[in-house]
């Protein structure tokens, strides 16, 4: 390791080796060291250094989704974009901006809302998570059902390869069929195929008003046929998410059922109460006002990251799931069916778009990969799939954390040959191994 | 005057006459072809072939296939695709030939796969809100289709009741309404996709979020060098409860566009907001009568949609808006014969120009929309430069301008002024920030442009992606990258190096 020559390009303050690495570990391994590079220029050089010496990296943001994907193959470097944390540039009256990756999705919010205008992804963990983070992750928040994913959101992009090139994809205006879109490659890619450096995106206005209800559901069909009706409707909701007992409870509502919430000026959000409550009533429902909304949008976007109100007894594993969106009852049925006795599961769904998102508890490892495995079965049948996000170590020789890799796997692999042959980037940790 | 654009085919109606595959392998081709389409699904007459000798982009370049394959399903394609793969023979896809930019133009010949035989609506899934629909159905049908219950497919370019769900992945085509709802990429979920070695592969689908690279993502926007899509999983969305449509009429261009940035800053979202200038309304109004005022320098055509409450406060904040840039009157559709009528003129923009112009060429840029006024300044002053008309028509909620310069082919010199004056403009709209293409993509009309936006960095990234689908470089040949940048000629590792581009 030319521990000299790195620190050398980011300075000793910057370059953390031995103790103190406990932070950046990861099933069990710790990094050489960690890199703290301050500018694009730093990130270039290490990279181009690390292409020469074939080290490993892992790409490191707020480090708070790093349990997905399977352990690195070579952990070397942590590359830590933290210090890369500006708002670069904000032009409210374009709705865009550009921000470094390494920017706390929080302060990032903070920032865009002095100016009344937000990015709409509700990523868990704002306060730790990292725009670069959520856009190497793609992970997405219940907010997608009205505003989209970071694919929709992202305009372009500039990035670091393996061996140090740092190069743009897309524009900084809202609409470019300018030759490939390059952009989508690195968003979800899990950094393997390139470190997101900075970002621009398409902003909204912070809504005048944002309010939400629960609408009891004595079982998920009938949520879901709620869900369906009301996302077939004219309403123009920002959240749809069917919740079950705990996930509804951790969120701060009574018991299993739909979340809604819709935005607006607040006579334009009264309208749409007023249909919001004709159609749960033809379900035999009613929407009862969720109090402390914003308290409940965070626990909504944190579930099932953080701690859904448990105390502290069992083994856990946090999963991500994707069915059609008519089939989230189906799905939320079918992996609590395929639950063995003693274990729980926790899970909300983004009805709009099919996203489900849970937690699963057991008293041993046995039971927990068993669940977890029968869940999958489940809604492969229903041609879904289930990624698990996090597991104890010891359990991640039981299940395969992607599961069955998707159709095109060899293209994939292909590109990752192409844009990191010696596979320093983040090596093995993503879908068959890439 | 120098120009960086284009260093070749610059000239008026360039024709070329074919690849010049030797006839005996043309033979054993068309033979095949035969075999497995059928002899009715196959062109091989020179004068048929003169039909697909270019799209909608009719400058710069001609040339007809050596002959045209007609497939009717996924297996077919693969089939002819296997064919010309094994043969070394480059092949193209082509959907109705309405792109903009060349991107179905055979550059030199080779098999060109048409899929206008290939046009079912295979599956119109209600309660997941999406479709399935074969790459050769017409957008309108989709549309007409999703309609009847109660639901829209939102890009809607202009050649919507002609161009193909095919085409508009090929070149993530966009639309009036694509300012709201976003362009076609936004609402694919998924494609089977014919590799340019023949593999067929089901890429995405309804089930969203699946691990793995974007490669849906990828290839929507490719112009069809990634490989062949033959079937289209797209979005549907539920139609709003009420639409209100706006025509705001100003004196001058620059109060126009300076309302476009206030409605947007103002955190209005109008589901389309189209300008329209003191030139084209008179083309439009000599040929519709849609009502725009003669005596108006710009006007704009404002959609709003949603929940009728919603759009009632927006419309208030809007007609404010532009009642502050001192705009001379707000008008709003009353019936759906005034709202239909508005729209109409809009659509028969292209139809009313030829009527004034013996040809125009239709530019394609996008610049963030506070720089609209700047821009729209810039491009009249080119305009007069060469001495030649340019009227402006745009999706200026998207900062998407459409200039469109006026030809005579009959004035010697006129297509080459036209050509450098388009050059002129694309180079001041990327000095604003903006982008060489919002819709039109880059086809053979742009490629000189793209290193204006990209660094030689940037384009290698490009190429890896392309050399990872195509290897052999048969698959629509020519199109999107400069000409010397093609690729086969590139490396993927000669292209590694410490260049840094240009933010």
């Amino acid at each position: 390791m030319p521990s000299s020559e790195l620190r050398a390009i980011v300075g000793a303050g910057f370059f953390l080796e031995g103790d103190g690495l406990e932070a950046y570990r990861l099933d069990g391994k710790r990094p050489q060291a960690v890199l703290l590079p301050g500018d694009e220029a730093e990130v270039s050089k290490l990279l181009a250094l690390a292409w020469e010496e074939d080290l490993g990296i892992v790409p490191w943001g707020g480090g708070c989704h790093q349990s997905i994907g399977y352990p690195p193959k070579r952990y070397d470097l942590a590359l830590d974009i933290g210090r890369l944390n500006r708002l670069l540039a904000h032009e409210p009256a374009d709705m865009t901006a550009t921000a470094q990756a390494g920017i706390r999705m929080g302060d990032l919010q903070q920032q865009l809302g002095e100016h009344g205008q937000f990015l709409p992804l509700d990523v868990s963990m704002p306060e730790r998570a990292t725009l670069g983070g959520a856009l190497a992750t793609r992970l997405t928040g219940p907010l997608r059902c009205r505003y989209g994913t970071a694919r929709d959101l992202i305009l372009g992009v500039r990035v670091a390869h393996a061996d140090g090139t740092i190069t743009k994809g897309g524009a900084k205006v809202v609409k470019n069929a300018t030759a490939y879109d390059v952009t989508k490659l690195y968003l979800g890619s899990h950094g393997t195929l390139g470190i997101i450096l900075e970002a621009t995106f398409r902003l909204y206005p912070l809504p005048e008003v944002e309010r939400g209800w629960w609408l009891a559901a004595p079982d998920p069909a009938t949520g879901q046929a709620l869900a369906n009706r009301i996302l077939g409707s004219h309403l123009v909701p920002n959240r749809v998410e069917l919740v079950g007992e705990v996930a509804g409870r951790a969120c701060g509502v009574p018991g299993p059922g739909l979340i809604v919430s819709i935005s607006g000026l607040p006579e334009t959000v009264q309208g749409q109460w007023v249909d919001l409550e004709r159609m749960a009533g033809e379900f035999a429902t009613w929407p009862a006002e969720i109090r402390d909304a914003e308290g409940a949008w965070r626990r909504l976007s944190d579930f099932p990251w953080r701690n859904p109100g448990w105390d502290g007894r069992g083994i856990r594993a946090l999963w991500r799931a994707g069915v059609p969106p008519a089939d989230c009852a189906k799905a939320s049925q079918a992996i609590r069916e395929a639950t063995p006795r003693g274990v729980v599961t926790a899970m909300a769904a983004t009805v709009a778009n099919g996203a489900l998102r849970g937690v699963s508890r057991a008293e041993t490892l046995g039971a927990l990969v068993q669940s977890l495995a029968a869940a999958r079965e489940a809604l492969v049948s229903l041609g879904g799939y289930l990624v698990v996000m996090a597991l104890p170590d010891a359990a991640r020789d039981g299940i395969d954390v992607w599961g069955t890799p998707p159709e095109g796997l060899g293209v994939m692999q292909r590109l990752k040959a192409a844009f990191d042959p010696k596979g320093i980037l983040n090596p093995g940790r993503f879908v068959g191994g890439i | 005057m120098s120009v960086v654009g284009f260093p070749f085919f610059i000239g008026t109606g360039f024709v070329m006459k074919g690849s010049g595959i030797a006839p005996e392998i043309r033979a054993r081709l068309i033979q095949a072809c035969e075999r497995i389409v059928e002899a009715e699904g196959v062109v091989t007459d020179p004068e048929e072939l003169r039909v697909y000798d270019c799209d909608a982009f009719t400058f710069l370049h001609r040339c007809p296939p050596d002959l045209v394959v007609l497939p009717t399903s996924t297996s077919q394609v693969a089939e002819v695709v296997r064919l010309c793969h094994k043969l070394g023979i480059p092949f193209l896809p082509r959907g109705a030939g309405t792109g903009l930019s060349g991107g179905a133009t055979p550059l030199a010949g080779g098999v060109m796969i048409v899929l206008t035989r290939m046009t079912r609506i295979l599956d119109l899934d209600l309660p997941n809100r999406s479709a399935t629909v074969e790459a050769g159905c017409v957008n309108l049908w989709l549309t007409k289709a999703a309609e009847r219950h109660g639901l829209f497919y939102a890009p809607d370019p202009a050649s919507q009741p002609a161009c193909t769900i095919g085409g508009n992945v090929g070149h993530n085509a966009g639309g009036p309404h694509c300012l709201k709802y976003g362009v076609t990429t936004n609402h694919v979920l998924g494609a089977t996709v014919v590799f340019p070695d023949g593999e067929v592969l089901r890429l995405g689908g309804k089930v969203g979020d699946a691990p793995g690279y974007d490669l849906v993502g990828v290839f929507t926007g490719a112009e069809g060098t990634l490989g062949i899509c033959t079937e289209v999983t797209v979005r549907l969305m539920p139609q709003p409860e009420a639409v209100k449509t706006i025509l705001a009429v100003f004196r001058t261009i620059e109060e126009a566009s300076n309302s476009v940035s206030g409605v947007i800053a103002r955190g209005i979202i109008p589901v389309a907001m189209e300008l329209i200038d003191r030139e084209t309304i008179q083309a439009v109004e000599a040929n519709v009568k849609a009502g725009y005022p003669l005596e108006a320098g710009a006007v704009l055509l404002i959609e709003l949609d949603g929940p009728r409450a919603e759009i009632e406060a927006e419309a208030v904040s809007v007609a404010a808006i532009c009642h502050r840039q001192g705009c001379l009157d707000v008008r709003v559709a009353q019936t759906e014969e005034e709202r239909a009528l508005l729209w109409k003129g809009r659509k028969e923009i292209a139809g009313s120009f030829s009527r004034i112009a013996h040809q125009y060429y239709l530019q394609d840029a996008v610049v963030p929309r506070t720089k609209l006024p700047q821009v729209f300044r810039e491009i009249e002053a080119i305009g007069a430069r060469y001495g030649i008309r340019i009227a402006n028509v745009a999706h200026a909620g998207d900062g998407n301008v459409h200039p469109m310069i006026c030809v005579d082919r009959n004035v010697p010199g006129c297509e080459e002024r036209a050509m450098e004056a388009g050059s002129e403009v694309m180079r001041s709209c990327i000095q604003a920030g903006g982008t060489v293409t919002g819709e039109h993509g880059i086809g053979i009309e742009k490629r000189e442009y793209l290193r204006l936006m990209y660094s030689p960095a940037d384009l290698a990234v490009m190429h890896r992606v392309r050399s990872v689908f195509d290897p052999a470089g048969l698959c629509n040949p020519g199109k999107i990258f400069p000409v010397e940048d093609e690729p086969g000629a590139v490396g993927g590792s000669s292209q590694r190096g410490s260049a840094v581009s240009t933010p």
